[in-house]
């Protein structure tokens, strides 16, 4: 992996064209080993920001600057389970971007992209169809392709979406690797109680309600501002719950 | 044999025959993209929209082939005009204007526009009448299309698979779609004189849908949907030849009949069982 993976934004703002801005004043930092969790009610801008990181939308606003690769790791519902690939077929297109288009993908890239199957436990399953696998295995191999890109920043939109425990509780040990390695994580999710096990918390609603350690951020009143009246609070107020529409608009 | 080989030494069937495998590759390599890609509805009325045009240009002197570009980039740019608020679906859209282009060419082939030009012909094609012109064009599509897998195979399966994620790969996912569809207009237009604005599916939809049953990677997907769409065209050319039927409708019926044999082997309990396993 490419060394000082970091990323940072300051006063960022986005707009899907000539419409109104989608995302503003957006101000972050993370380094290397350090994930931080993109909390949000649909529609808030979690998605707006990782397509203006991957330069897929206008900047209106601000600036930010990325050290190392970048990578997206979509849901795994938005890609298409029918397709003829298998999963070592999707991890090598995260090769795609340095294979010329006359040029076959080289034996170094297709042993890089089993050490990543095997780094995400589904070694066995390369030659498998990537829509016969479960959720969880789905989201693993989509982390794999991530990985083939030798990608420091990652930005995983909510990976644990629709996977059961045992697949989240596997994601969840592939990220914590991920991070040793000194890979810089942003992870759109919805799950307030997660987000207090990363390092950071942003906190989303068309602009930025908060950025910082979970324990100074994930405050009730933050959260309010964050979901408004789509939070729950349980357990005395220690526990928060995001009802959310699965509606990904933005 | 001689029921194969009998055919085949009159020079117009030779013809048919060179232009029948030109065309197989064009439309078996392009269609398992438009199938993969979940286009052939597209496809399908692409090729009926050049109809008004092809009755308009006959009387005109109009080359058929630039009629029918036009009229196939005149729907498009109406489809993404009606479609561009959301209001109207994309299916809906393509249904309208695939009636419309239809309903039109009826009323303008009819005695209001006096086109003189031959309904049947137009809409079925004419494989055992083609000229020169038509032979290079169909080679000249099948041309591209085989270089266009060669080279954009990738961006086009990353594309399709995973259309949020594509762009972030590094792949020009707009360059490719544009391109795709630039080469099923142009397969399109090759296709017309052989088979007619109603039945380019049969090249260009059906053999790609009919190996989706059969096989699940990519590449024998590619190789057995060109193999199929010559198959069929050449035995649709055959039955053409000795039952005297019009050789597009012939192609058509035969490549049906071997989609319906796909399903019922692909539904066969063995083969559901294996796939439930994998």
């Amino acid at each position: 992996m490419s060394p000082a993976a970091r990323i940072e934004a300051a006063g960022l703002g986005a707009s899907y064209g000539a419409g109104a801005v989608a995302l503003r004043d957006v101000s972050f930092a993370a380094e290397g080993g350090q994930a931080v969790a993109v909390l949000g009610p649909n529609g808030g801008g979690k998605t707006t920001l990782f397509r203006a990181l991957l330069g897929e939308l206008a900047t209106v606003a601000g600036t930010f600057s990325i050290e190392g690769a970048i990578a997206y790791v979509p849901q795994t519902e938005r890609s298409r389970l029918d397709f003829p690939v298998s999963a070592l077929d999707v991890a090598l297109m995260g090769a795609y971007a340095r294979t010329s288009w006359y040029r076959r993908v080289t034996a170094a890239d297709r042993a890089l992209a089993r050490a990543a199957l095997e780094q995400v436990g589904l070694g066995e399953r390369a030659h498998e169809r990537f829509g016969a696998l479960s959720g969880g295995q789905r989201q693993r191999v989509l982390i794999a392709r991530a990985l083939v890109q030798d990608a420091g920043v990652l930005l995983l939109d909510e990976p644990f979406a629709g996977v059961d425990q045992t697949s989240e509780d596997a994601i969840m040990g592939i990220l914590d690797a991920l991070r040793a390695e000194g890979r810089v994580l942003l992870i759109a999710t919805h799950d307030v109680e997660q987000a207090r096990g990363w390092d950071r918390v942003l906190c989303l609603r068309g602009e930025q309600i908060a950025y910082g350690e979970p324990s100074s951020t994930l405050t009730n009143a933050v959260l309010e501002a964050t979901y408004g009246a789509e939070i729950v609070m349980l357990d005395c107020g220690h526990r928060a719950v995001a009802i959310q529409h699965h509606d990904h608009a933005h | 044999m001689r029921w194969l080989t009998d055919p085949l030494s009159a020079p117009y069937m030779q013809r048919a025959l060179v232009a029948a495998l030109l065309l197989s590759l064009a439309g078996g390599l392009l269609g398992v993209w438009i199938v993969l890609r979940r286009l052939a509805f597209f496809a399908h009325a692409v090729g009926s929209a050049t109809f008004p045009g092809l009755v308009v240009a006959a009387p005109l002197g109009i080359a058929p082939p630039l009629a029918a570009l036009a009229a196939g980039l005149g729907f498009a740019g109406l489809l993404s005009r009606l479609t561009r608020n959301g209001a109207t679906g994309s299916d809906a859209a393509t249904g309208l204007l695939l009636a419309g282009a239809l309903a039109l060419g009826s009323v303008l082939a009819s005695d209001v526009y006096r086109s003189g030009v031959g309904v049947d012909r137009l809409l079925f094609g004419t494989l055992l009448g083609l000229g020169d012109a038509d032979l290079w064009l169909a080679a000249a599509v099948a041309l591209a299309a085989a270089a266009a897998t060669a080279a954009l195979a990738r961006t086009w399966l990353a594309t399709g698979f995973d259309p949020a994620g594509a762009r972030a790969l590094g792949v020009s996912a707009a360059r490719g779609d544009w391109l795709l569809l630039v080469l099923l207009a142009a397969s399109v237009v090759a296709m017309l004189p052989a088979v007619g604005a109603l039945l380019v599916s049969a090249l260009l939809v059906i053999p790609a849908a009919t190996a989706r049953l059969l096989t699940k990677s990519l590449g024998a997907l590619l190789a057995l949907s060109v193999a199929l769409a010559a198959a069929e065209s050449v035995c649709g050319l055959l039955l053409s030849y000795h039952f005297d039927l019009p050789p597009g409708p012939a192609i058509a019926v035969v490549a049906g009949g071997c989609f319906a044999l796909a399903a019922l082997v692909s539904a066969a309990p063995g083969r559901h069982a294996a796939r439930v396993a994998a």
